[in-house]
């Protein structure tokens, strides 16, 4: 019987081409998207998963509340592990790693160096991997390789890259930084790219010459503590203990900021706003809900498109069914019958959609900058999903015709008298109108998500970055001598306009802040965001004073600059009256010399902090170099030359602040990519499936048109009578779906500080696209019903 | 009125020229009551589409109200339909989403009847054929002889001066069917309207003025009834 109902089915189908193609095409992209989506979900799912103990494992975090705002970080003061694990009787381990920025050097056997090269290194405590027990150790073990100062274990991808093999690199020597040898007394599994602290080369904790710092007031977001908790303890079993500990180490009157631990639970960690993490790859749990709702819209509009038009190809399939019945079929088998040849087109359409979802992997890896690897067939789990699929499909979308096409009176059947046009609200008409708020919202929202990013790249900032690069700088005393002539040769390069020693360009989120005393009184509202750059700085970016003057040419902080922001807040309205006042914060006591127009020093989701700029010549670690945008490609050509030449013990590490300023909107464009891919995907769906319902309404009503024109009606009123109820559909469906747009765009613009306002226009807009594509799509069809041959449908049955 | 001269029709199926209609030649006069008889196939139908402007014949020459209607243009004969032509089926052909009182108003709509006129058109209609209860019912709600009458009503109301009827009473039992052929005689006499039916029945057929007698595509017999 199996057998036989695909055999009919294929035949069916294959009868049928047109909505055969068109039912397989809608599930199969669909389906494609689905399984994009899924995948993409599931890597991120699968963050720091699988872990023996994942359930006791926590990051220790540090909170402040001040009066005006709260602050977090990913990070404890050092002294912090030392005393937890003494303190802490529900901790059974604790384990310290601390992300650090090295330039590692490797000789070759006569002690020529080989290999340089710039490397994040992790300091550790061995008790780490006591917590993480199920990372493997290919030789040695933790304790035996990190308890002694001057020793590193790397990874195998490691171990090949310096020295070849894991083999010859046991016993060899590594160089961090200029003079710190370490010996390499252990070897790792190279970690997953789905792991929160991506381990590579890892340094003994003994070695970090920090270690011993005592400063519960300094915290560090590079500087983490991993706790593991005793066995059947929860997080909050040591609350009360971790209070305690809070109180004595964090007293309110010595340290500013009601400053506090907590513990976060490693599966969290990937997902967490507040608090960054060592892979800088978190991701917020919300923007994977939305990626899955948009999954399930996609899927429900391919399954509505397969639902009308089943419906409407049944009626063809009237004499057929009522032959059946009469021939003594039960309802149960046609039912069974039709779910058979949903099923075996939904297998097609998965078949397909692997196809479609192999040749869409490279340019989503593309999207995520080849950060993530896919793979359709890497996980089981992605096979148990499109089973899933298949089945969720077949069911929703085969379900209510066969219910429909089953229960024909098979008298009428067989008479082809079967009719589905039950006047009032049939579910199809509803469905239309569910697809096509789909549509809208999504329309909607890409014209948003587009408008926005573009005011976010063409909102002046308050200075100019064009043409301007950071190029690193040393910071050893040896290459701090070398700082002046360096400058000197820089600027003799033709093309080369300006040049300022800094931290980092205006717009960065390198923040240094700290509590600031001015004017004597110490401020509690707000934290002083410190800027570090010399007086060539307000040049080379175009920054305009708008009171005093910048502070003189110096080697130590004389003056500061403060901006407008900061003069809000402090609720200055005179920029005059701030001149000449003394300003105390991080370790200077300087006056303040001018005031600087606002510029935006963070990226447009934030507001403009309250700052102040300070020259400082130890402090400064990259230079800003102003060009001849002509001449970008020659000028940085020889900048490089010059460096190498004036630090030959660096690593050359350049960037345009244009590009880095972009990169602060990553996720945002890739979010606008995906939600224009989408979008294009469900237009597509929703206007195929369209056109496969004004197919099937033009057949049913045909025998009316044909009447109507016999009374005298002209073609273009009678497309003017098809095309109504669709454009009415579509209309409500707009209706239905402008007020959950606004709720969605609202959320999504109240990310940004600095935003368009929502105007009627990308509403008005989407309503337009949609009506104007419907009335193509449907009058392509009408025209030719209405247009066709009178006579042929009022022959006699 | 009608005058048709050497209308053929065959369709070609693989070079083989099936005649439907072959060198027909007749003229109808207004006031006339036709009715075309003929055996199965004979191409009855066929020659009421034609004279009704729903197939085009191959060949031959059809004036329409003195004027050549052979390739008329959509436009042209949209005019004629609203204006002159009223067709009455075998099968009524009621749209059945409308409700009786609706499908007498189609035509109007289309004919851009203004809505005082189109009231008084359709409550006279409804009052002749003592149909004023039954105007809100739906074309299923009604017997067949009843749709049957709201199909003649519905082709009436735009006042035509011919009425094309097919089979009027093909799906009807004989006491419906003489009801509707006194009707008929009825429109006839008393107000002039040509009608050309196409009917098996003999007893039908004396109704009328003249009869037309086909078959194989030829006019065999052109007789007039002698009441």
């Amino acid at each position: 019987m199996f057998k036989l109902n695909l055999k009919i089915a294929w035949r069916n189908l294959w009868k049928n081409k047109g909505y055969t193609f068109i039912n397989v095409l809608g599930l199969s992209i669909g389906m494609a998207s689905c399984i994009l989506i899924f995948i993409f979900i599931r890597y991120q799912m699968s963050f720091d998963q699988g872990f023996k103990n994942e359930d006791r494992i926590f990051r220790v975090v540090t909170d402040w509340n001040y009066n005006a705002y709260d602050d977090f970080s990913a990070g404890v003061p050092i002294p912090f592990s030392a005393a937890a694990r003494n303190e802490i009787a529900g901790f059974e381990k604790v384990g310290s790693i601390l992300k650090r920025g090295g330039v590692i050097s490797i000789k070759d056997a006569v002690g020529k160096e080989k290999l340089k090269s710039r490397e994040a290194v992790y300091y550790t405590q061995p008790d780490f991997f006591d917590i993480f027990s199920d990372i493997k150790w290919i030789y040695s073990a933790p304790e035996l390789a990190l308890s002694k100062p001057n020793s590193a274990v790397l990874t195998e991808k490691y171990a090949i890259k310096f020295f070849g093999s894991v083999k010859s690199a046991i016993g060899k020597t590594i160089t961090v930084g200029n003079k710190t040898d370490l010996l390499v007394a252990g070897i790792i599994e190279d970690q997953p790219q789905n792991s929160s602290f991506p381990l590579g080369i890892v340094i003994s904790y003994e070695t970090f010459a920090g270690r011993f710092n005592e400063n519960w007031d300094s915290v560090n977001s590079s500087t983490s503590s991993y706790v593991l908790l005793k066995d059947g303890l929860t997080a909050k079993d040591v609350q009360a203990s971790l209070k305690r500990f809070n109180q004595k180490y964090y007293p309110i009157e010595k340290i500013a900021g009601n400053q506090k631990n907590k513990l976060q639970p490693l599966r969290d960690i990937h997902f967490s706003e507040k608090y960054d993490n060592f892979a800088d790859s978190s991701i917020n749990k919300s923007e994977l809900y939305g990626l899955a709702v948009i999954g399930l819209f996609l899927i429900i509009t391919a399954c509505i498109n397969f639902i009308n038009l089943s419906t409407a190809q049944s009626v063809n399939r009237s004499k057929e069914v009522g032959v059946r019945k009469v021939m003594g079929s039960k309802r149960k088998q046609l039912v069974s019958q039709f779910l058979t040849e949903t099923f075996a087109v939904s297998l097609v359409a998965l078949l397909i959609a692997c196809v479609i979802t192999e040749l869409a992997i490279p340019p989503m890896q593309n999207l995520f900058k080849g950060t993530i690897e896919f793979s359709l067939f890497a996980h089981p789990v992605i096979f148990i999903f499109m089973a899933i699929l298949v089945l969720f499909v077949s069911f929703l979308a085969g379900f209510y015709p066969a219910i429909i096409i089953s229960k024909f009176n098979p008298a009428l059947a067989i008479k082809n008298k079967i009719s589905l046009n039950n006047g009032g609200l049939s579910l199809r008409k509803i469905l239309v109108v569910v697809q096509f708020s789909i549509t809208v919202i999504l329309i909607i929202g890409t014209l948003v998500i587009i408008k926005q990013m573009q005011y976010v790249q063409e909102k002046p900032l308050g200075f100019n970055p064009n043409a301007v690069a950071i190029v690193g700088i040393p910071t050893d005393s040896l290459s701090k001598i070398r700082y002046n002539t360096f400058k000197e040769k820089v600027l003799r390069i033709p093309g080369v306009k300006e040049m300022s020693f800094c931290q980092s360009a205006p717009l960065s989120s390198d923040i240094n802040s700290s509590d600031f005393t001015y004017n004597g009184i110490k401020n509690g509202d707000f934290e002083l965001r410190n800027m570090r750059a010399d007086e060539n700085f307000f040049k080379v970016f175009d920054l305009k004073l708008i009171a005093g003057k910048i502070f003189r040419k110096s080697d130590t902080a004389n003056a500061c600059v403060v901006n407008e922001t900061f003069l809000k807040k402090m609720h200055i309205l005179n920029p005059q009256d701030a001149i000449g006042k003394v300003i105390s914060a991080s370790g200077n006591t300087v006056p303040i010399s001018g005031v600087v127009k606002d510029f935006n020093d963070q990226s447009l989701k934030e507001h403009i902090s309250g700052l102040a700029i300070f020259p400082g010549n130890d402090q400064y670690w990259n230079v800003a170099i102003k060009m001849d945008s002509e001449q970008l490609v020659s000028s940085m050509k020889d900048i490089e030359a010059v460096w190498k030449n004036n630090f030959p013990n660096g690593i050359f590490d350049s960037g345009f602040v244009n590009q880095s300023i972009n990169s602060y909107y990553e996720s945002e464009q890739i979010m606008g990519t995906l939600f224009k891919v989408f979008a294009g995907v469900i237009i597509f769906i929703s206007f195929i499936g369209l056109f496969g319902l004004i197919s099937f309404v033009t057949t049913q009503r045909t025998k009316e048109v044909a009447i109507r024109k016999v009374l005298g009606a002209s073609t273009i009123e009678l497309v003017k009578m098809l095309n109504g109820s669709f454009l009415i559909m579509v209309f409500i469906a707009n209706m239905v779906a402008w007020p959950l747009a606004y709720l969605f765009v609202f959320k999504w613009l109240s990310g940004f500080a600095y935003r368009i306002d929502i105007s009627i226009w990308p509403f008005a807009l989407a309503m337009v696209i949609s009506m104007a594509i419907t009335l193509i799509t449907v009058s392509i069809r009408s025209y030719k019903a209405a247009a066709a041959n009178t006579i042929d449908a009022l022959k006699y049955e | 009125m009608i005058q048709l001269t050497n209308i053929e029709k065959y369709y070609a199926n693989k070079g083989v020229k099936n005649y439907v209609l072959r060198l027909v030649t007749t003229t109808i006069n207004q006031g006339e009551f036709v009715s075309i008889m003929g055996p199965s196939g004979a191409g009855k139908s066929t020659l009421l589409n034609i004279i009704g402007m729903l197939e085009e014949p191959t060949y031959g020459i059809y004036n329409f109200l003195g004027e050549d209607v052979t390739n008329l243009n959509e436009r042209k004969r949209i005019e004629l339909y609203r204006n002159h032509i009223g067709f009455v089926f075998q099968a009524y052909h009621l749209i059945d989403e409308m409700t009786v009182y609706e499908n007498i108003e189609a035509p109007l709509l289309y004919k851009k009847v203004g809505s005082g006129e189109r009231a008084s058109r359709i409550a006279d209609l409804l009052d002749r054929f003592n149909m004023v209860a039954k105007k809100d019912l739906f074309p299923n709600q009604l017997s067949g002889g009843q749709q049957q009458l709201v199909g003649i009503a519905r082709a009436l109301a735009a006042q035509p001066s011919i009425i094309l009827a097919d089979e009027p009473t093909g799906n009807l039992q004989s006491a419906q069917a003489e009801e509707i052929m006194s009707l008929f005689k009825k429109l006839n006499e008393e107000e002039g309207i040509t009608i050309i039916q196409v009917t098996h029945s003999e007893k039908n057929a004396q109704y009328g003025s003249r009869i037309l007698h086909i078959a194989d595509g030829l006019i065999k017999e052109d007789v007039a009834v002698t009441a």
